[in-house]
């Protein structure tokens, strides 16, 4: 039984140190915190020292259109507590720039490299910005909510028919599966009416 | 790179030459490239290049349906795609504060257990072929056809078997399963001693693989490795153990570390980790048919289910090393935002370009295979 106190006393001890932390239990071996921008590398720091979270799980982003806010959530676990902490902090949507933790975590790297181009939020001080999966992509950072995969594909790419002149020909006597333009998977919906060439 | 975007450059005169490795070599699994500059065939300097497999697939679950992404998610890691789907499901099931039936937990570890030893065989029969020995390579991947034909019995998908629901799994054993899987289970044991003769006492190979890309435990620690690569630098830590999730703190088995941290020893732990894997298997055949209960906890019409809102983070101990599903649900019907952590984001990219810095080329391929990166989890 005190065992299983024990990683929350300890943990308790070091949040206290941090002004403004929220702490709430998840699960046995799930801690939440919330903390402002600003604190959130110390805490970080605090956690990684003095409480034996070595390891960074994963950053992940989540996008707050309607609050014009990212959240950022640092997962973090400790092998000496056998504990999980997600650390839970919100940043502007725009300009969208942040502090890199690369100096306290490693794998920070490759996370704030992935959210960097995923979602533009800039990192200060992250040792590689460059573009990792989308090498050649010149568009907005596509994982935003705004961005409308659909939208995107009808205003870059021509749709192409592939059905062979035999399947036409069957169509126009009135055979074969003819899909309705609305009801086809990929809709031309929102797009003007194909202009007849002939 | 795109045809049309490329530039030929002028470079100072140098011994060095950059050499694209990949994104279409044999010895990787999946397409995925590094950029190496060579002395000689020394790698002076290398950069991964992900991306080949970009299917966004966390964009595209944010516009389906709870329930359609189930069919999404094993694909986005090609040779263990079990625990994507376990780990998605429980994910949900977090969510919605669904208890998910005990005999669906044993059935989920069956599941999860049988792709590990796939993707294991898979992994060292891989590491045996970047070596030259190509015979290991062709045993390990046709053992592991025994096993997918369990997985199609099971589950009537080979490779993705999209098995789980949120809420339990698709269908029971089939009659005589279990011993089908008992026979090919004493089979692959009967295989071990042959793989042992021809890969893990072969001088070739311990010439090889003996030292190649070390890495010390602290390294290990400070670059987020984890999995088998974490347990061949001596740290005994298991997702299954320390984490437990599903029905693993039922079972018994034991974590298989080495000391090294070299390729050797990674390959090493991998084909010790499938010997306990199969222990868990032969648990399960005994504790099942004991196990009575439905197989899935009823959940409301799955086309129109609103997930409450909140968040979850799982974590599963995949063949690869630990695999994280952070999901966001505001309250509707699709995802608010789904973030896989693919154990091997870590030791595919900085860790690889760490390792294969100093060697010479002919072990790149070797290194890669021993870490077992599996790039469509990176690229995602």
């Amino acid at each position: 039984m005190n065992e299983a106190h024990l990683p929350v006393e300890r943990l308790s001890i070091i949040l206290g140190e941090v002004k403004d932390v929220r702490v709430s239990q998840r699960g046995p071996r799930r801690t939440r915190l919330d903390v402002a921008a600003d604190a959130l590398p110390a805490l970080l720091e605090l956690l990684k020292g003095r409480a034996g979270f070595v390891h960074l799980s994963a950053i992940s982003c989540v996008d707050w259109p309607k609050d014009g806010q990212f959240e950022l959530v640092y997962h973090l676990w400790s092998y000496e507590l056998d504990l999980l902490v997600s650390a839970h902090t919100r940043i502007a949507r725009d300009p969208g720039v942040y502090v890199s933790v690369y100096d306290i975590y490693h794998p920070a790297g490759f996370f704030e490299r992935d959210i960097h181009e995923m979602y533009g939020v800039f990192f200060e001080g992250a040792p590689d910005m460059e573009k990792f999966i989308l090498t050649e992509w010149d568009g907005p950072p596509p994982m935003r909510k705004e961005f409308d995969s659909e939208a995107w594909v009808n205003d870059h790419f021509d749709w192409q028919d592939y059905r062979p002149d035999w399947l036409l020909e069957l169509e126009a006597q009135g055979g074969g599966i003819v899909i309705p333009p609305d009801e086809q998977r990929f809709s031309r919906r929102g797009l003007p009416e194909a202009e007849d060439e002939s | 790179m795109r045809a049309e975007n490329y530039e030929a450059r002028n470079h100072p005169p140098s011994n060095e030459f950059e050499i694209n490795f990949g994104p279409n070599h044999p010895g990787i699994e999946g397409n995925y490239a590094l950029k190496v500059k060579v002395h000689g065939d020394e790698i002076v300097a290398a950069r991964a290049d992900g991306g080949y497999l970009h299917r966004g697939f966390e964009k595209l679950m944010e516009q389906r349906l709870w329930i359609q992404n189930i069919a999404l998610v094993p694909r986005i890691c090609v040779p263990d795609p079990a625990p994507m789907e376990v780990a998605y499901s429980m994910a949900v099931e977090q969510l919605c504060g669904l208890d998910v039936p005990v005999r669906a937990q044993w059935l989920r570890v069956l599941q999860l257990e049988l792709s590990r030893v796939a993707a294991h065989l898979f992994t060292f029969g891989g590491h045996a072929a970047t070596t030259g020995m190509y015979t290991p390579m062709f045993w390990g991947v046709a053992d592991r056809d025994l096993l997918l034909d369990l997985f199609e019995e099971l589950t009537g998908g080979r490779v993705y078997s999209i098995y789980n629901i949120p809420g339990g799994v698709r269908r029971d054993v089939p009659d005589g399963f279990l011993e089908r899987l008992s026979t090919t289970l004493d089979y692959i044991d009967s295989r071990l001693p042959d793989y042992d003769n021809l890969l893990f006492t072969n001088q070739v190979f311990v010439t090889r693989a003996k030292g190649t890309g070390p890495i010390t435990q602290a390294q290990a620690l400070d670059w987020g490795v984890t999995g088998p690569n974490l347990r061949a630098t001596g740290l005994a830590f298991d997702v299954r153990r320390d984490d437990p999730y599903l029905v693993y703190d039922e079972l018994d088995f034991d974590i298989p570390t080495e000391q090294p941290g070299d390729a050797w020893a990674r390959t090493l732990v991998r084909r010790n980790e499938l010997l306990q894997s199969i222990r868990i298997l032969r648990q399960i055949i005994d504790r099942l048919p004991g196990v009575a209960g439905p197989i899935r906890a009823p959940i409301p019409n799955p086309l129109a289910w609103r997930v409450p809102a909140g968040e979850a983070y799982v974590r599963i101990e995949s063949s690869k090393g630990e695999l994280g599903w952070y999901v966001v649900s505001d309250g509707s019907e699709k995802p608010h935002r789904v973030h896989v952590r693919g154990p091997s984001s870590m030791h595919a990219v900085q860790v690889l370009e760490h390792l294969v810095t100093g060697c010479r080329i002919e072990d790149v391929a070797q290194i890669m295979f021993s870490l077992d990166a599996c790039p469509p989890e990176v690229d995602r």
